[in-house]
């Protein structure tokens, strides 16, 4: 019987988070979005463009727009240290998307079984942004819902 | 056989043929008795046939077969060319470019037999000349010579051409290409054993030989080395005014995969004695049976059942040829050659890093070398940049074909006249602009030209004019398309404007001519009194308007009533890679087209004057808005206004708007590139660039500011 546990527990897929913190939070990312992480570079001001877009920086030779995970999320402005990154997203729709976070952590394996998805009242202002709270050890992470943090194609 | 490795190519050339084809019989409507027209029109249709019977498209070759047998009667003047004549021909062509539609998205090309149209090509064949069942009737005559020929062909297999047995209407055309004067040359080609396109290598050398003169008679017949059906020999016999056989043979010997030529000079009397040495041959042919209608009402009514499933299951499918663009080889060989001068200078700049030289002096070489490298690489640019134009003729050239059409459908006489197709432009721009063309043209036929009873009285001649003129004009295609006709009542369009809301009555006092006609330009718009299958539903020309803006081009349009009306279409003459004015805006950089740019001014803070509490400036005689760049870009304002502004003068058609900048930069040639797909689209930049050291600059779109 415990044999029979054990079996379970190993072909249980996993997938790998990346872990990243926003403010006091933990979050994790599918790491099979993530194209790259890249340190904090200048970001050229887009005018008129959505608030929560900081602008577009120049990845090797592309144009990729950034956007503050803060912001989207209200919870305030960006505080930049030299922990501060930019996680490359490749998404099939949008393309390149860069996604401003205060540090980088670690990267994690989570099963289905390790992730609360009931988190209805988990946490009022960006649970829109989330689809599950895994648990790291004594650490929550909030699983990004990412289809719901970046914007749809602008279809004009 | 697999023959899908060409299926890019008999696209490419089915496109030009039938884009050929339509061209000539255009001309041979105009001019029924120009043989040359004929004659291309035959050559064409005839290779048509050729490569869709090659390529194993059996219905398409069916088709072009029936066409061709019209056209051969045409050239043999014993049928007429008359307009019905001319509609039915261009029912097959949009026909066979079905057929072409359906190859490109599924490499096959369905199940499509178009029996009504080969049957009325048949009636009309029949029907229309005297002459016509006879030459129908040539198709079991040639068969039943190739029977009578086959016990012959193995001993026969050297120097063929010299024992072809020939039927009546070949050697009536030897006869009478001999008496013209034409050196008559037979050949017979051997295919190498293991060729395995062989009806392609006897095309080829066909095509070899048209170079030279007119091909009299195939043996086997056209039609059956089309099929493949020959063993490894086949023979022709040629008629051309010159006499340079070597070159013909070289020509010839030149196709891959023939073996062997022979050929040699004849004479029409060598195979008239054949002639009479097979009665056979000759007999069959007095039996005047209409065998080719019969022929073609046969095949399939059955397989036409199954056509709509078919076709339903096939569209979803993805094309399966990519897009493609043919390129000058001039245009190759000056990349190639850029290219290799760019790597004789990486050379020699990784000598001079290697080089143990003294300071000064690499210095000196390596100054020397970066600027040669920069030369390179700016016409480079250019080169590549050429490789993606392509003339916009490959789209206008099917609009009088359209225009005839809308002639005969509405009862309209009018001609259009086109200028500058020559004109390039990028691929993707030329691919994209045929459909806004297309509906200005439809416009200009159905609502600008008068019926002709309005055009006499109003003493303008009865045929209407249409015309489409291309230029370029610096770094813009102007492309001009417009009619003598009414005009536009822009009255009348005030009056529906007021009537839909869209302006109010005290207003509509103020408004422009040219406002007022922008009032078209709006959605559901539409100024028809009745609708048309040809206009009039009023998803015109705000499409048009927004199809050419997502090209990063625009539309005016200029009319006065009575006399016609001019939509002028501006397009970008690149997509990728423009000039451009780098300049300051606080501490950020913009980029603005030169295209767009008149000048540059210093002006005085005190010459600023207000207009409607705007600011303006009067410039030369024209008064000019300003556009506070900082105030638009959302900055802060400044906390003391400088003496003097920098302004930079940007122009789109007629209106002019000054751009006040901190500091200017600098002219640069700069890359275009998206701002992806999630930040929204704001009017005012139309991209970004990566500047040299790697910063990201924004576009600022001139156009939208005014």
């Amino acid at each position: 019987m415990a044999n029979h546990k054990e079996l379970e527990a190993i072909e249980e897929e996993k997938i790998q988070y990346i872990v990243v913190k926003i403010g006091d939070e933990q979050y994790g990312i599918n790491i099979a979005l993530v194209d790259n992480i890249v340190r904090m570079q200048k970001i050229t001001r887009v005018p008129k463009a959505q608030a929560h877009y900081n602008g577009v920086i120049n990845l090797r030779g592309e144009v990729v727009p950034v956007m503050s995970a803060r912001r989207k999320m209200k919870l305030g402005e960006d505080v930049l240290t030299n922990k501060s990154r930019i996680i490359i997203l490749k998404l099939e729709e949008q393309g390149l998307v860069g996604i401003q976070v205060d540090e980088v952590k670690e990267v994690i394996s989570l099963g289905e079984s390790e992730i609360e998805r009931n988190v209805q009242n988990a946490k009022r202002s960006a649970n829109s942004f989330i689809n599950g709270i895994g648990k790291n050890g004594n650490d929550l992470i909030s699983i990004f819902e990412i289809s719901a943090l970046v914007d749809e194609v602008d279809a004009s | 056989m697999d023959v899908s490795q060409y299926l890019d190519i008999f696209i490419d050339e089915t496109n030009e043929h039938i884009q050929s084809l339509s061209d000539n019989i255009m001309a041979l409507e105009q001019e029924p008795e120009n043989k040359d027209t004929i004659n291309e029109i035959f050559r064409a249709a005839h290779s048509l046939k050729g490569m869709a019977g090659t390529m194993g498209f059996k219905r398409m070759q069916h088709l072009t077969h029936d066409m061709e047998n019209v056209f051969s009667e045409v050239r043999n003047d014993t049928i007429k060319v008359n307009s019905n004549l001319i509609d039915i021909l261009f029912q097959c062509l949009d026909a066979i470019e079905g057929y072409l539609n359906t190859v490109k998205n599924t490499s096959d090309e369905g199940t499509e037999d178009n029996e009504v149209l080969i049957k009325q090509l048949n009636d009309y064949l029949n029907g229309g000349g005297g002459d016509a069942p006879a030459a129908a009737a040539a198709a079991p005559a040639e068969e039943a010579e190739e029977k009578a020929e086959e016990a012959q062909t193995e001993d026969a297999s050297a120097e063929e051409f010299k024992t072809l047995k020939l039927d009546d209407s070949e050697k009536g055309r030897l006869k009478e290409a001999q008496e013209s004067g034409l050196n008559l040359f037979g050949f017979t080609m051997h295919i190498h054993p293991e060729c395995l396109l062989k009806a392609a290598r006897a095309f080829l050398v066909f095509k070899a030989l048209e170079d030279y003169g007119e091909i009299l008679v195939y043996h086997p017949s056209s039609q059956e080395i089309e099929d493949e059906k020959f063993e490894l020999t086949f023979s022709c016999i040629v008629g051309c005014a010159g006499d340079d056989l070597n070159a013909m043979k070289e020509a010839v010997g030149a196709v891959s995969e023939i073996q062997n030529v022979e050929c040699a000079k004849v004479s029409f009397e060598q195979y008239d004695k054949d002639g009479d040495e097979a009665p056979a041959a000759t007999e069959s042919e007095s039996t005047p049976a209409p065998v080719a209608p019969a022929a073609s009402a046969a095949p399939a009514p059955a397989a036409k059942k199954e056509t709509p499933a078919a076709a339903n299951k096939k569209a979803a499918n993805k094309p399966v040829t990519a897009r493609t663009v043919r390129v000058d080889i001039e245009k190759l060989d000056d990349l190639m050659n850029q290219v290799s001068e760019l790597i004789i200078a990486k050379n020699s700049i990784v000598s001079i890093s290697s080089a143990e030289a003294k300071g000064a002096d690499v210095d000196q070489t390596f100054r020397e070398q970066v600027e040669y490298l920069e030369r390179i690489t700016t016409s480079l640019h250019e080169s590549v940049m050429k490789v993606r134009m392509v003339p916009i003729e490959s789209t206008v050239n099917k609009f009088p074909r359209m225009i005839r059409d809308l002639s005969r459908k509405l009862n309209k006489p009018m001609d259009l006249v086109m200028t500058g197709e020559e004109t390039e432009l990028d691929r993707t721009v030329v691919d994209q602009i045929g459909d806004p063309l297309q509906h200005l043209l439809r416009n200009s036929a159905d609502h600008g030209i008068e019926d002709p009873q309005t055009r006499i009285a109003a003493g303008k001649p009865e045929q209407g004019t249409i015309f489409l003129n291309a230029f370029q004009e610096g770094n813009n295609v102007i492309i001009q398309v417009g009619d003598d006709g009414g005009g536009i009542d822009t009255e009348a369009v005030l009056n529906k404007a007021i009537e839909r809301g869209l302006v109010s009555p005290d207003e509509a006092e103020n408004l422009s001519q040219k406002e007022i006609v922008d009032f078209l330009f709006n959605p559901g718009f539409s100024m028809a009194k009745k609708i048309t299958d040809i206009s009039g539903r009023g998803v015109g020309l705000d499409v048009v308007k927004s199809n050419i803006q997502a090209l990063g081009g625009d539309v005016e349009v200029k009319t006065e009533l009575g006399q016609g009306s001019t939509f002028t279409v501006r397009l970008p003459l690149t997509l990728a890679i423009i000039q451009a004015l780098m300049v300051e805006v606080r501490d950020e950089k913009y980029a603005i087209a030169l295209g767009s740019i008149m000048n540059i001014e210093d002006i005085p803070t005190s010459e600023i004057k207000y207009v409607q509490a705007k600011e303006v400036i009067h410039l030369r005689g024209m008064v000019i808005p300003l556009v506070r760049l900082d105030e638009l870009l959302d900055f802060e304002p400044k906390e003391e206004e400088p003496d003097a502004l920098i302004v930079v003068v940007v122009k789109k058609g007629d209106s002019y708007a000054g751009l006040v900048v901190d500091n200017l930069i600098g002219q640069q040639e700069i890359v275009i590139k998206s701002l992806g797909k999630v930040i929204e689209n704001n009017k005012i930049i139309s991209g970004a660039t990566i500047l040299g050291d790697g910063e990201v600059a924004m576009i600022l779109d001139a156009n939208a500011l005014m």
